[in-house]
């Protein structure tokens, strides 16, 4: 009996030190709930978690956007994803020979009060081209970055380079203050201190991030004066999470429940355009994609219409050129393959495969919208004797296997990350730009001809004629299949005006001017 | 020979166990193709990039020499770098381990709760209302997979009646126990079947014992013998069920902590994985292997605690 009691009181004892244990030591730990009570407060709810704020080591697209919220560059894109705009640089200018790039920086402040120099902006540069694996490749051509006074900076090139500003005003050319990057290291990105319109004021990268209006902000006043990002990973939770006004938008809410968003009083879904291609490997290695007439029976065989309707609620727009479909030089010319199976059919046997083929086709195993693709393209090729098999692996599995040269079809996309299209042609049409045209092992000469003169040319005319050629060719060629261009999906609260993001996926612009209203 | 005889072997277990796990975690890991670089890179991946990121990241020495590396470091108490986190192994789960030890701890205390007087009521009245009644309500909750039951949880108490917060971790221990109050009782209905069929059984075996028999006819009063007899009888054959299940809770919490967005161990580890974050994956299965053995010789020990037979079989 005696024993019994005691161990009783043992346990609940134990139980009760376990439990203090935990709750006096997480003092830290940020809560993600918080009303979006006040005008003055955006809750936004993503879904995946903040790898960094150091803009050089960015991978994940929502830690991105989020940075462009806290750091400027010497340049921005514009809200179409079309242009650029000023941020840091008010004006530039190009020598005759298109070899030398002269910025003028603005009067700014770093969000702790200290004035943003041109030394700080050569450290920044210098720093991120720098970085193992990260993005010093674009800036390959240039030679110099010097700052000859605290308000201009020069930066040489060894040969012409068309993207040179659309690549400067790429997130991971942001500009950090030198001084505190140089003696804090890596600590400095745990409350980093940058001239965009917020800064951060707590930091759980797994949790929320909160941030405030920058009050030494050069641009545009924000009208709210906090953002809370909340990591919401679950998409049925997010969905709850604006239905009960606890967040003002949520990004990426499942395809199935945007009816339900909308039909919901005072909730609607934002699309807005993205840089996102989605596209059907066929890897050059497996026998039958290396007939052109092949992959053009597999292109006509495919109603794009059906397709985007159902894997996409109809949100999505069938593709054709296999660039993204809002950015500069994109040709809206040409025109999807049209819906043909008969064509197919005779196109096949034309190539010596009247009966078809069996092949296997790579998706992601979770992707809800990829699976509905595959079985559309299972019936739909099934009918011109192409036998697909479906294979779902998680995400890093699909993407190693597609990568490296065993694949057949595999369900891939695209997006961009700077607006010029010398990245995208580099990527989807060079075979010799390091990604074997989308891994397709596709080979153009001359579409890698028009690739680097397209790179080398600043003409916007010329290089327009450039990059239709290049599309022409992609189109023709058919190295993939660009099934369609699908956009970015947001469900907001109507009582937020003027929310938009960017093609290229930012929102930064927008949170200088939206406001949001009771509710 | 002491009841509690077996500890000295169970530590030795323990090592070779942790051993193995290092083993089995490095190279299984090693083996699912894709690597950080591509998790890096994604779409943008190129063979030069992925190089310089690997050189980067060590990942290009040979893999015995990483394997040694691994567990060199181990003895020095460092698990490695996180690929994605930019810290160190250790402060990653030093960040992560609160809202799953809690929440873990919390279900356990709410599963012992619910599953105690119902399962001891439902095996002395068997055939009653409380019988018939928890066999329905519970065999559905424990029907329902985490992640649905959850999102109903939250629609009704959360959206609609705005008795709980959505998600998150709260501050302090108030917060806490207020914030993982839906979560908790989530995993614990689902636990608490289990809980409550065990006790059930045992709880009307042991009433057709003789020794039940015995003190009835002393003319002890039912309930008293019910008390004092039948449920300290009963409860023994729980425990062994309840460590067990606490062990398998500990690594299956990911659902839950997904649906309410809980920065917990078991989210960091699927994260981990599909990141291909060696360092973290390698850390957290380690950390789990001890969290499990422990949890199973703890159960050992209350159950020779309880039950002096129990010592004496281990012990002989």
């Amino acid at each position: 009996m005696l024993r019994a009691h005691r161990l009783r009181r043992l346990s609940i004892g134990l139980i009760a030190i376990a439990l203090g244990a935990v709750g006096c030591s997480s003092t830290s730990s940020g809560s993600t709930s918080g009303p979006a009570a006040g005008s003055k407060t955006l809750v936004i709810a993503n879904a995946v978690r903040v790898d960094t704020l150091d803009p050089e080591a960015n991978s994940v697209n929502e830690s991105i956007w989020l940075d462009q919220n806290l750091y400027s560059r010497l340049l921005q894109p514009n809200p179409t994803g079309t242009g650029l705009l000023p941020d840091l640089a008010t004006s530039w200018t190009i020598a005759p020979n298109g070899l030398t790039y002269t910025f003028h920086l603005r009067d700014a402040k770093f969000s702790n009060g200290q004035p943003l120099t041109a030394s700080d902006v050569v450290f920044s540069i210098v720093r991120s081209r720098k970085f193992a694996g990260g993005w010093g490749f674009l800036l390959t051509p240039v030679k110099t970055i010097t700052a000859p006074n605290a308000h201009t900076v020069v930066i040489t090139l060894s040969q012409k380079h068309a993207p040179l500003l659309a690549d400067l005003a790429m997130y991971a050319y942001s500009i950090v203050p030198k001084n505190l990057v140089t003696s804090q290291g890596k600590a400095f990105f745990q409350h980093p201190v940058g001239s965009g319109p917020f800064y951060v004021t707590a930091y759980h990268p797994d949790s929320e991030v909160d941030l405030a209006a920058n009050p030494y902000f050069y641009g545009t006043k924000p009208k709210i004066s906090k953002v809370k990002v909340l990591i919401v990973p679950n998409d049925n939770t997010r969905v709850l999470m604006l239905e009960s006004k606890k967040a003002d938008v949520i990004e990426n809410p499942p395809g199935n429940l945007t009816k339900q968003i909308d039909s919901t009083p005072g909730l609607h879904v934002n699309l807005f355009p993205s840089t996102r291609v989605d596209f059907i490997q066929m890897d050059e290695h497996f026998a039958p994609f290396k007939k052109l007439l092949v992959r053009e029976a597999v292109n006509y065989a495919i109603d794009r219409s059906a397709l985007v309707k159902i894997a996409y609620q109809g949100d999505a727009v069938p593709g054709a050129s296999f660039m993204p479909y809002h950015m500069q030089f994109f040709d809206s010319a040409i025109q999807p393959y049209p819906y043909d199976p008969a064509k197919a059919k005779q196109l096949l046997k034309q190539a010596g495969y009247p009966h078809g083929f069996n092949a296997f086709l790579i998706t992601v195993s979770g992707d809800v919208a990829g699976q509905a693709e595959a079985v559309v393209l299972k019936s739909e090729l099934a009918q011109v004797g192409i036998n697909l098999s479906i294979q779902a692996y998680e995400l890093l599995t699909a993407y190693a296997k597609e990568d490296g040269g065993h694949s057949q079809f595999g369900e891939r996309y695209w997006t961009n990350d700077i607006i010029d299209p010398d990245e995208v042609a580099t990527f989807g049409a060079d075979s010799q730009g390091g990604a074997n045209a989308f891994n397709s092992y596709w080979s153009s000469s001359q579409a890698n001809k028009l690739v680097s003169q397209a790179r080398l040319e600043l003409n916007p005319t010329v290089r327009q004629n450039l990059y239709n050629q290049i599309q022409q060719i992609v189109y023709q060629q058919s190295p993939f299949i660009v099934t369609d261009y699908s956009p970015y999906r947001y469900g907001v609260g109507d009582w937020v005006k003027g929310f938009h993001v960017t093609p290229l996926g930012n929102y930064d612009l927008s949170l200088e001017t939206l406001t949001v209203g009771s509710h | 020979m002491s009841r509690f005889g077996t500890l000295p072997r169970r530590l030795v277990h323990l090592v070779i166990i942790l051993f193995g796990i290092t083993l089995m975690t490095f190279f299984l890991l090693r083996l699912i193709p894709g690597d950080p670089a591509l998790a890096i890179l994604g779409s943008s991946y190129t063979h030069q990039r992925a190089t310089a990121l690997d050189a980067s990241l060590g990942l290009t020495k040979p893999i015995w020499t990483q394997y040694g590396l691994f567990m060199d470091h181990m003895f020095h108490g460092n698990l490695g770098y996180s690929y994605f986190y930019n810290e160190s192994a250790t402060t990653v789960i030093g960040q992560h381990w609160q809202p799953t030890v809690f929440l873990v701890i919390y279900a356990a205390v709410l599963a012992a709760v619910i599953s105690l007087p119902l399962g001891f009521l439902a095996g002395s009245r068997r055939g009653g209302i409380v019988d018939q009644s928890t066999r329905v309500f519970f065999t559905i909750s424990f029907a329902m997979p985490a992640f649905w039951l959850g999102i109903m949880l939250l629609l009704v108490f959360s959206v609609h009646l705005h008795m709980f917060p959505i998600g998150g971790f709260g501050a302090g221990l108030a917060g806490h126990v207020y914030y993982l109050f839906l979560p908790a009782l989530t995993i614990a209905l689902g636990f608490s079947t289990v809980l409550i069929r065990s006790l059930r059984a045992a709880t009307i075996s042991t009433l057709q014992a003789e020794f039940i028999d015995t003190a009835r006819m002393k003319g002890i009063a039912y309930a008293k013998v019910l008390r004092r007899h039948v449920f300290r009888v009963a409860v023994l054959s729980v425990v062994a069920v309840y460590g067990v299940n606490l062990a398998f809770l500990i690594s299956g919490t990911v659902l839950v902590e997904n649906v309410f967005s809980l920065p917990g161990l078991g989210q960091l580890l699927v994260n981990s994985v599909s990141n291909r974050d060696y360092p973290v994956v390698q850390a957290v299965a380690l950390l789990f292997a001890v969290l499990i053995v422990l949890i199973n010789l703890l159960t050992d020990i209350t159950q020779a605690a309880l039950d002096p037979r129990v010592g004496q079989e281990i012990g002989e």
